[in-house]
């Protein structure tokens, strides 16, 4: 338990947060990724975060690891046009919901902010118990 | 002039082994130069802290830098390491001085 413990406690959130994002992103990044029939299409990242025992560790959270959602055969598609696509046609297209995506950007870019504000917030009150010192 | 300097001691202990004492874990506040070697440990404290936002500042330049927020807690924590030890130094300097006047 260190003096500005707040300030690191906060950083943890800012990091899963943050790894959310990236998350977030690279669900994004690849919502158009076609793969062939016969291979896997890409899969929606998940981060699962886990909490750090303040009693008896240094609080805050930490990403525990990250998992695979949505559903594994994806979403197929029939173009018989595309290069990848089989004899029948058929492309693999990954499951990821926008809607569902778009949602979870906003949750982690509001949970970012919200630890950013505790780093203020704590500062100043730090600054002003300092301020004690000074009269 | 010794009797003044042995009266600072306990001040300064007493202000300091609240952060410095708990922080580090170092029985310094108890050591037999007093006030100096918590002052020293405060400042060695505070120059780790120092060291860590420039070693981040560096990655931030050089692009090695993973994390924004880590730097901006790294610059928050030691410019407040170093606010409280100035703090704590003007303290035990106004107390020194306040025994000095004491009319004898």
């Amino acid at each position: 338990m260190a003096i500005f413990d707040t300030l690191g406690i906060s950083g943890s959130g800012l990091m899963v947060h943050r790894k959310w994002l990236d998350a977030v992103s690279d669900n994004m990044a690849n919502v158009n990724t076609v793969n062939p029939y016969d291979a896997e299409p890409f899969r929606e990242r998940l981060i699962v975060a886990q909490s750090v025992d303040y009693g008896s560790g240094e609080g805050g959270v930490r990403v525990a690891r990250a998992e695979f959602g949505g559903d594994p055969q994806g979403r197929v598609v029939y173009e018989p046009d595309h290069p990848l696509a089989n004899e029948e046609g058929y492309v693999r297209y990954p499951d990821i919901d926008m809607g569902d995506q778009m949602v979870q950007l906003l949750m982690a870019q509001r949970g970012y902010q919200a630890n950013l504000a505790v780093i203020e917030r704590a500062t100043s009150a730090y600054q002003a118990a300092l301020q004690l010192g000074k009269g | 002039m010794t009797s003044p300097i042995g009266g600072i001691a306990p001040i300064g202990i007493g202000a300091v082994s609240g952060v410095a004492g708990a922080q580090t874990g170092t029985p310094a506040a108890q050591g037999t130069d007093g006030f100096a070697a918590v002052l020293a440990s405060s400042f060695d404290r505070m120059a780790g802290l120092q060291a860590s936002a420039d070693g981040m500042a560096a990655q931030a330049a050089t692009g090695d830098l993973k994390d924004v927020h880590d730097y901006i807690i790294a610059s928050t924590e030691a410019k407040l390491a170093t606010e409280m030890v100035v703090t704590i130094k003007n303290q035990a300097v106004a107390a020194f001085n306040e025994i000095m006047r004491m009319p004898i």
